[in-house]
């Protein structure tokens, strides 16, 4: 899943992370290529022991793990339309061997384009496909930041929303669990509601993206209807779910059915999580890559740390030249989960 | 490090841009003696300012050289610039001065009318460009689903419309008297589609320069330097849908014969070898090249095109037959090997020898020992192997173990580069006789190089096939011929 780097709370650089690699290198000569960092012993069974939380925790939910190539085809990323010409850019994309036809390959920057490949060509049930993948993914960062992020995953194709949602997010919350972690919080949104809202008032394509950012920290666009007044300012979430919900649909404006829609189905999402005892928020969106989102989704936090991102993303598929199947799913840094290990 | 005591080094370029710089220069006082007069030498003192040193370049090189730390401050298009950094992070380059000259502009061109948008939506396109990154960059940014960028040495606008779907090139306005104008696309048959980028001429330091090094003086005089009085930069629309991936691009089997023959330093002897083989294409002799020449045979169309490309254009299936050099050849299987194109024939002309160059100082006679040499007192050094020919040259570096090394890939006037910018030249020489007026020797001989006879591993059937042999046979035959006679 599409974990971006804007999604971290902990931003910039992480000396703490550094301090571990940093104290094994011999001073002032660094043979590391800039951005990529070792994994030592102590690391590698921090490392280890999430992978296997992990594993046994979604294998145990029916998921299975595949592994995908490091090396793919760039229109494989170009053409889903799932990553920004931004995040584009910061990919590892090089002519290789072949590379006399002019078409670029990349290392891997994102897990679910390359699973929703490998499910497009390998998948021959009707069944849906329950996956979950522990890989690296690759994305250029200044400086001496990340450049290579281990990333544990699990993806969902072929049942739609809300059965599905609330099983991947659930599913997130039981690994955090599994790592022992406590004082889990799901934020959650929904990309096709935010969506048609901004589209109803007048937002273009092109320019919805910025506006999901500006929404997110509390500033809905000129234009806006009361149902993006409410999104953006409003916190709600806990027990009283259900009345921020009905006053949200109350505020939606009338003859916008994809809203509507879009709503029903982040409330039943909403119901099935709390009934299953999730603390729940509300935002107006959980990520940065809002392209690449066409429902519910989700950040998970814990000690008020975001360490697990997912959502649904519907047109994957398609876009890759496959049939219509609905997908969603999730990522999150496996690093990032190994510091948290008590 | 380089010693902070050197003189303050600054880039300047040559071909298009130097007599209007040269004028802008003076203007404010920096005269560089000799670099307004074009004259040949590529280093200039500068009038007054006893701790700078001038250095020319062709354009595109300047932006590296300047990353590279090699030379504090530049004067080259912006569009070269933008080049390195949508790539590259922007450590080491700070540009600093958008200035009032040179604008040109970065336009996707193509045969009149055509919709690209429609055109990327239903299959791959194809886009020859002399700015590789900027293009993928716009493509991204335009939303192209999938695209194939084919980096040509120059003349990107000979590709389209048969050998690619559009070319982003530079145009230059009116004002800048550089023949390379609106009306280079007109001749080539093609329009501007759509204009992704405009920018002038820059000046750009080296970070670490401005941060550690005395450039004040040099500076002063620059930043007087007229600025750019309008905007410059992508000029992009933004679109609004995504388009679907189309499916891979249906080859369909092409029916008529095509040969394609150089232009430039190759041109005169790929005449006489045609004129050997008693073979003469109208628009094609000396002094003159058409875009498509007649060849004045039933079946065989031609084409001119620069011989750098030539392998790519005939792996990708565009043409049957081209007179190319096996230095080119052998640098394009260097960098892909798996590339579909073979040597069909040896035209033995425009021979020349290979290798690498160093300094005539050089106490080594060997390469084994220059590297020896350059590593005496500093085992780690980087060794930097300058040229045209970046494949070559890293397969070179690899061959000879040169160890840690750095390809600085240059375009041009390239006998100036050793041995202050480079410890290695991978360059070629006829007769040596311009290697020792630059007091340069070649050390090491990789290969000798002839013009020769290009085509796809995969022979053609029916008559293309026919076609392709017989004028191997008639040019390759005659050829020997020539030598032996």
């Amino acid at each position: 899943m599409a974990q971006d780097i804007e999604d971290r709370t902990t931003g910039g650089t992480d000396d703490r992370r550094d301090g571990i690699s940093s104290a094994m290198q011999p001073p002032g000569d660094d043979l590391r290529a800039r951005g990529m960092h070792d994994l030592g012993p102590a690391e590698m069974r921090r490392f280890r022991d999430v992978e296997r939380r992990f594993l046994d925790t979604v294998i145990a939910a029916g998921y299975a793990e595949i592994r995908t190539p490091t090396i793919e085809p760039l229109h494989l990323f170009t053409a889903s339309g799932s990553l920004s010409p931004q995040l584009l850019d910061r990919a590892y994309s090089f002519l290789d061997w072949d590379g006399w036809s002019g078409e670029r390959v990349v290392l891997r920057p994102d897990g679910t384009v390359p699973a929703a490949r490998w499910y497009r060509q390998a998948w021959t049930g009707s069944e849906p496909a329950r996956l979950c993948y522990v890989q690296a993914i690759y994305r250029f960062e200044p400086g001496d930041g990340q450049r290579q992020q281990w990333q544990c995953g699990v993806e969902l194709f072929g049942l739609p929303a809300v059965d599905a949602d609330s099983e991947v997010v659930l599913l997130g919350v039981n690994v955090l669990a599994a790592l022992g972690l406590t004082g889990i919080e799901a934020e959650v949104a929904h990309a096709g509601l935010v969506r048609s809202l901004l589209e109803s008032a007048g937002v273009g394509a092109s320019e919805q993206p910025g506006a999901v950012e500006t929404l997110a920290a509390g500033d809905p666009p000129p234009g806006a209807g009361e149902a993006l007044r409410l999104l953006a300012q409003v916190e709600a979430g806990g027990a009283t779910a259900e009345a921020y919900l009905a006053n949200l649909r109350a505020a939606l404006p009338s003859g916008v059915i994809e809203a509507a829609r879009a709503l029903d189905e982040l409330s039943a999402t909403a119901a099935a999580l709390t009934a299953a005892g999730v603390a729940l928020r509300f935002r107006p969106a959980t990520s940065a890559n809002f392209e690449y989102y066409t429902g519910t989704t989700f950040r998970l936090t814990a000690g008020g740390e975001a360490l697990v991102a997912g959502g649904r993303y519907d047109g994957l598929v398609a876009a890759i030249g496959g049939a219509y199947v609905p997908g969603c799913g999730f990522g999150a840094d496996l690093m990032k989960l190994a510091e948290r290990l008590p | 490090m380089t010693s902070i005591d050197r003189p303050v080094r600054v880039a300047l370029p040559r071909g298009e841009l130097r007599e209007a710089l040269a004028e802008r220069l003076a203007a404010v006082g920096f005269v560089a003696e000799g670099y307004g007069e074009g004259s040949r030498t590529y280093r200039f003192p500068v009038t007054g300012l006893p701790g700078i040193v001038v250095r020319v370049f062709s354009e595109q090189d300047i932006p590296i050289q300047v990353a590279l730390g090699n030379y504090d401050l530049g004067i080259t298009r912006l569009a070269w610039v933008d080049e390195l950094l949508v790539r590259h992070q922007r450590d080491s380059i700070v540009p600093l001065r958008a200035l009032d000259l040179g604008w040109q502009s970065l336009v996707l061109a193509g045969a009149p009318g055509t919709d690209w948008m429609r055109l990327a939506a239903e299959q791959p396109i194809e886009v020859a460009t002399e700015y590789p990154d900027l293009a993928t960059h716009v493509l991204n940014r335009l939303r192209v689903p999938r695209y194939r960028v084919f980096d040509v040495w120059g003349q990107a606008h000979a590709w389209p419309p048969d050998d690619a779907d559009l070319a982003l090139v530079a145009i230059e306005e009116p004002d800048n008297r550089i023949d390379a104008g609106p009306g280079m696309l007109e001749g080539e048959g093609l329009a501007p589609l759509l204009t992704v980028y405009t920018g002038p001429a820059c000046l750009i330091a080296n970070r670490q320069a401005l941060a550690h090094r005395h450039l004040a003086a040099a500076l002063e005089a620059l930043l007087a330097l007229p600025a750019a009085a309008r905007p410059w930069g992508f000029t992009l629309p933004v679109p609004d849908t995504v388009i679907r991936l189309p499916r891979a691009r249906q080859v369909s089997q092409r029916e008529q014969f095509r040969m394609a023959v150089p232009d430039g330093h190759a041109q005169r002897h790929t005449v006489a070898a045609l004129a050997d083989a008693g073979l003469s294409f109208a628009g094609y002799e000396a002094g003159q090249a058409d875009r498509r020449p007649d060849s004045g045979l039933a079946d065989v169309e031609v084409k001119v095109m620069r011989p750098q490309d030539m392998p790519r254009a005939v792996a990708l299936g565009h043409f049957d037959l081209a007179v190319s050099g096996r230095d080119w050849l052998f640098a394009h299987t260097a960098a892909f090997p798996a590339s579909p194109v073979i040597e069909l024939g040896d035209l033995r002309r425009s021979r020349y020898s290979l290798g690498a160059v160093v300094s005539e100082d050089l106490p080594a006679a060997t390469i084994a020992e220059a590297v020896a040499y350059w590593r005496r007192d500093d085992p780690r050094r980087t060794l930097r192997v300058a040229s045209e020919y970046v494949a070559l040259a890293d397969h070179y570096a690899r061959e000879r173990h040169l160890g840690r090394y750095q390809v600085i890939p240059i375009s041009g006037a390239s006998e100036g580069f050793v041995p202050e910018d480079a410890e290695i030249l991978i360059e070629g020489t006829e007769t040596g006789t311009t290697l020792r007026a630059n007091r340069l020797r070649m050390i090491d001989v990789i290969m000798e190089s002839t013009n020769c006879l290009i085509g796809h591993a995969a022979r053609p059937d029916g008559r293309r096939g026919e076609l392709r042999d017989e004028l191997t046979a008639r040019l390759a035959g005659a050829a020997l011929a020539a030598q032996e006679g």
